[in-house]
Parts: C-alpha cells; sequence; structure tokens
C-alpha cells in the first residue's frame, strides 16, 4: 500500500514537474516566435522613434536594468538586515511576532497597492516627485517581504553546529556572522535576490505612478529623472500607441527582451551560487 | 582518593561547591574537584547525568542558553571564570572545545585551522601558515591534508574532520581542552587514532574528556569523573576508579550492572 502510495506520489510530482516544465516552454516559444522577427541590434541599441511604432527599446531597457540596480540596492541591505534580525537577534516576543507576521502579509499585498503607497510617500511626502529614485524605491518596498523571508530562512538553515564551533574559538557574536552565518547563507540569499529581480523587472502597477516615463527619447541620468521600462513600455504599447496593431512585434521584441534579460541575471545568479557551494 | 592527594598539587581547573541549574532543574549538584595540570581528566556516566553540561560551564557555552544559571566557581588558573567582569571571549581562547560531532566549517582546510588565530587578529601570512602547519602536525593530519590546504574540511572524512576540529581548537593555543564525546561518531580505526592524539596532547594541555566509552576512558586518562544525575559520585585516578571503586554505584556502572 505504502508503495504504491510512494509510487503515486512519484508520477504526481513528476508529471507536475513535466506540466509546469511545459508550460514555460510554451509560453517562452510563444513569445520567442512572436518576437523574434523584431529582434536585431538596432531594436536594442536604438530608442523608440516616430511616437513609437518604430526604432527600438534601449531607453526602456536601460530604464529597467536601472530600476533593477537601484531597488536592489535598497531592498538587498534592508532585506537582509531584517532577516538577519529575526533569525539572530529578535527573541520570540509577541512584538516580533506580530512584526513577522506583517511582513508575510506584506507579500500578499496587490503590487498596484504599493504603486498608491509609493506615490504618497516618495513622490509626495519625501517630495522625490516621480522619478527614478521614487520607483526604485516602491519596487524595493514590494520585493522587501520576499528578501526579508528568504533571507531569515537562510540564516536559520546555517548549522548550529558552526555557531558553536565559532564561539568555541572565543568569536563574538558579530564575528560568528560575518564569517560563519553570511557566508553559508549567501546561496540562499542569491536565490532570494533571484527571485526579487523576477518581481521586479516585471512589475507596471507600481512604477507607472511613482516614475515610470510615457516616453522620454533619452535614458535616464540621474535619480531624480523619469525612466522608460520594459514592462510600461509594452502596456503602452499595446494599449494606448498611436498604432496598437502595427506595433505588435516591437511589443513581443520587447516581452522577448525582458524575459531574456531576467532569465540572463537569473543564470548569473544561479552560476554564483554554485561556486559559491563549490568552494564549500 | 588519600594516595592521590599529591598529584593534585596546582590544579589548572577547580570547580568548587558548582551548581547549574536550566530553569527550575538543577542539572549539577555541588560539584567539588579539581583536575591538575597536563593530565587527561575522563567523565562518565550515564546518559542525560550532566557530563556535557559541565564542560560547557568550563568555557561558558551555557551562557547561550537561556535560563541557564551557574552557581559556585570555576576556578581555571586561580580565576574565578565566572567572576564579575570576566572576559569571556578570553576564556573560550583559553578553553578550547572539541564537539561530539564533527563540525569543520564549510570553508577550506587552511581556513578552518586559520579561524581562530585570525579572529584574534593574526593577519600576517607567515605566521598563519606556521600556526595551520604546528596544529595540523599536533592534530596528526598535516601528513595526509599537506597537498590538499585548500579543498573543503568538510570533504575530509569522519575521522580525519574531527582531528581537523581538534587542529582547529589547539590553534589558538588554549590550556585546556574539552572534548565532549570526540569519537562516537567515528569508527574503530579513528577512534584509535583520535585516542593516541589525545594521549600526546596532554604534554601541551590539560585535557577534559566525556567519553560514554569505559574502556576509552581506561585507556586515556589519568583521572576519572564518574556523574550519576548531576552528582559526582567518584573521583580519582583512573587506576583506583577502575580497580578499587570506593562507591558502590561506580562499581556497578564500571562493571556494566547498569548504564
Ligand atoms: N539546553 C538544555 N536545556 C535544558 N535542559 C538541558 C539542556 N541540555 C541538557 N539538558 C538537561 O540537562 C541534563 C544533563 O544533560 P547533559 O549534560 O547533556 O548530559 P550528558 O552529557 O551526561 O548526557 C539532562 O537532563 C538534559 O535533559
Ligand atoms: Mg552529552
Amino acid at each position: 500500500m505504502r508503495k504504491f502510495f510512494d509510487k503515486a506520489a512519484t508520477l504526481v510530482f513528476w508529471g507536475t514537474a513535466l506540466a509546469l516544465g511545459a508550460l514555460l516552454a510554451g509560453v517562452l516559444g510563444f513569445v520567442a516566435n512572436r518576437g523574434w522577427s523584431a529582434i536585431s541590434w538596432e531594436f536594442i541599441f536604438e530608442p523608440p522613434r516616430d511616437g513609437m511604432t518604430a526604432g527600438g527599446i534601449w531607453t526602456p531597457f536601460v530604464g529597467t536594468l536601472e530600476l533593477i540596480v537601484v531597488s536592489m540596492a535598497a531592498t538587498v541591505p534592508v532585506g537582509v538586515g531584517t532577516g538577519l534580525y529575526f533569525s539572530e537577534y529578535a527573541t520570540d516576543s509577541f512584538f516580533t511576532h506580530v512584526l513577522r507576521q506583517s511582513i508575510r502579509a506584506l507579500a500578499g499585498v496587490p503590487s498596484v497597492v504599493f504603486g498608491l503607497f509609493g506615490l504618497s510617500l516618495f513622490v509626495i511626502f519625501l517630495g522625490f516627485g516621480s522619478s527614478m529614485l521614487s520607483a526604485s524605491l516602491t519596487l524595493a518596498c514590494l520585493s522587501l517581504p520576499l528578501m526579508v523571508t528568504a533571507s531569515e530562512q537562510a540564516f536559520r538553515a546555517v548549522p548550529q553546529d558552526y555557531r558553536d564551533a565559532s564561539y568555541a574559538l572565543g568569536a563574538t557574536k558579530w564575528q560568528t556572522i560575518r564569517k560563519v552565518v553570511l557566508p553559508s547563507a549567501a546561496s540562499t540569499i542569491i536565490t532570494g535576490v533571484i527571485l526579487s529581480i523576477g518581481r521586479v523587472a516585471g512589475e507596471t502597477a507600481p512604477i507607472i505612478f511613482t516614475g515610470a516615463a510615457f516616453y522620454t527619447p533619452d535614458v535616464a541620468q540621474s535619480l531624480f529623472d523619469e525612466v522608460m521600462a520594459l514592462p510600461y513600455h509594452v502596456y503602452v504599447l499595446s494599449t494606448a500607441g498611436t498604432n496598437i496593431e502595427a506595433t505588435r512585434p516591437l511589443q513581443y521584441g520587447a516581452i522577448l527582451v525582458l524575459v531574456g534579460l531576467v532569465l540572463g541575471i537569473s543564470s548569473i545568479g544561479v552560476w554564483m551560487r554554485t561556486r559559491l557551494t563549490r568552494e564549500k | 582518593m588519600d594516595k592521590t592527594e599529591s598529584d593534585l598539587d596546582l590544579p589548572q581547573v577547580r570547580t568548587q561547591n558548582l551548581d547549574l541549574y536550566y530553569g527550575a532543574d538543577r542539572v549539577l549538584r555541588s560539584l567539588n574537584f579539581d583536575i591538575p595540570r597536563g593530565c587527561v581528566a575522563a567523565f562518565i556516566g550515564p546518559s542525560g547525568c550532566g557530563k556535557s553540561s559541565y564542560l560547557r560551564c568550563l568555557n561558558r557555552m551555557n551562557d547561550f542558553i537561556s535560563g541557564a544559571r551557574v552557581e559556585g566557581r570555576v576556578l581555571i588558573d586561580g580565576e574565578d571564570i565566572y567572576a564579575s567582569g570576566v572576559d569571556v571571549i578570553a576564556l573560550r581562547r583559553r578553553v578550547g572545545m572539541v564537539f561530539q560531532k564533527p563540525n569543520p566549517f564549510p570553508m577550506s582546510i587552511y581556513e578552518n585551522v586559520a579561524y581562530g588565530p585570525r579572529l584574534f587578529g593574526v593577519k600576517d601570512r607567515e605566521t598563519l601558515d606556521e600556526t595551520v602547519r604546528s596544529s595540523l602536525e599536533g592534530a596528526a593530519l598535516w601528513n595526509e591534508v599537506k597537498d590538499k590546504l585548500n579543498t573543503p574540511g568538510t570533504g575530509l572524512s569522519g575521522g580525519q574532520q574531527q582531528r581537523l576540529c581538534i587542529a582547529r581548537a589547539i590553534a589558538t593555543e588554549p590550556e585546556v581542552l574539552l572534548m565532549d564525546e570526540p569519537t562516537s561518531a567515528l569508527d574503530p580505526l579513528s577512534t584509535s587514532r583520535i585516542e593516541e592524539l589525545i594521549r600526546d596532547l596532554k604534554s601541551r594541555f590539560t585535557v577534559a574528556i566525556v567519553t560514554h566509552n569505559m574502556q576509552q576512558a581506561a585507556r586515556i586518562s589519568d583521572y576519572t569523573a564518574f556523574f550519576l544525575l548531576g552528582e559526582l559520585v567518584e573521583y580519582g585516578t583512573t587506576s583506583q576508579i577502575f580497580t578499587v571503586p570506593v562507591d558502590k554505584r561506580t562499581e556497578d556502572y564500571i562493571t556494566g550492572r547498569f548504564g
């Protein structure tokens, strides 16, 4: 009987994994099929032209990269620090329980709500205006719950044995964290960063009100410039463009580049992770 | 215990009226005994009688257990390690520890051994190289690993990992070395290598070792302490404990009538 269940479970898991793989391949294939014809060097390295019905995606492409970099620069230190606090310093009090649960709950909040929050906090209250900075910080807030939870779990997964050995050698708590806990948790934290980047790169709702430009000919030069972004660009072309049907290849091309960008960053992350694991 | 009195001249570790509580549980009860310098003291007794807890009193690793509380005194080289203002970090440098399960860090062999010295600010490459070499030699591991110092410590066999942990512990040049069942996870061959090593180590360190294996205690130790339910039932030279135990309970335990 147990054997039967084992077999059945294995079958179900394999089936699910295969179905998911097929689904992913299907989506990728669809996007690649529709978008491939648009891809060229000019498409990537030229800004949109002629009311965004021609030209390339250089401006939104760079904008998305900028948003990723600035939002990660904010979310990774704060997220890892908070995860570290929960795992290594916080006692199991009512207060930390509430804090932890609130952060988990934040992960389920619709991204448009983050957009409105960013609008009132960063754009208006802090006076950053509609800018790359406001948009990045909003995206940082959006990915913070994931980052906190991922790093807390990464830290908790570090065996107590390592900490004991370090303390017994006369290490302080901070030395133990820096030299043993952080390096051991790094590969799991990188996974969290990859997931966060994937989420941040594809979001539209949080940046519409906070810093995404409908169109700018130039790549954003400062944190206070508005910035074009690939997902918003696609959204604009397919809903509010001057010629929606004619720009279909541009839309699919932009999606293909966005997917390629996220996959590219993920593979760098995976490569870093395997290198770290191998060093052990 | 009379005939051992003269050997207990200049004790390195003196335990005086030591009580340990975990919350309301009193797990060590009025311990009083001395461990002389440069010898091996073995701690035997049934599981749960407080042997590990006692060892952790000596480097204050119990400080990490919430609710743990110590009464009485432990003097190491005459200094009360529970007095207020004691530098626990410095204490742990003087009192090294080897754990039951080999627990090398997920780093290279070299970095494992250099970990302690680096903590104390040793940066000079030559000094570190020298410490790593002498510690690995001291742990009888040098010849096996000298050509792969930069490979992960976790890639070694269990017995080698435990010797690496010993090398790591002696790299900070402690005076006392605590070992909590260091061979219980190892095969017989690795066990005998480590026993041999412990006999060598006592020329440089005072060793306090917990073991569940009475033959091991008999083979490697100079003094033996028998614990039962948090009490020190009997303490004396190993030959006396194993040949003419004074307490009936000690005799029952070492002859295998309970345990
Ligand atoms: N972290 C702890 N918290 C509370 N009780 C503990 C803890 N560690 C050990 N104990 C208790 O203290 C007693 C002694 O344990 P221990 O020192 O591990 O014994 P031994 O090493 O002789 O097997 C046992 O009753 C055990 O349940
Ligand atoms: Mg024990």
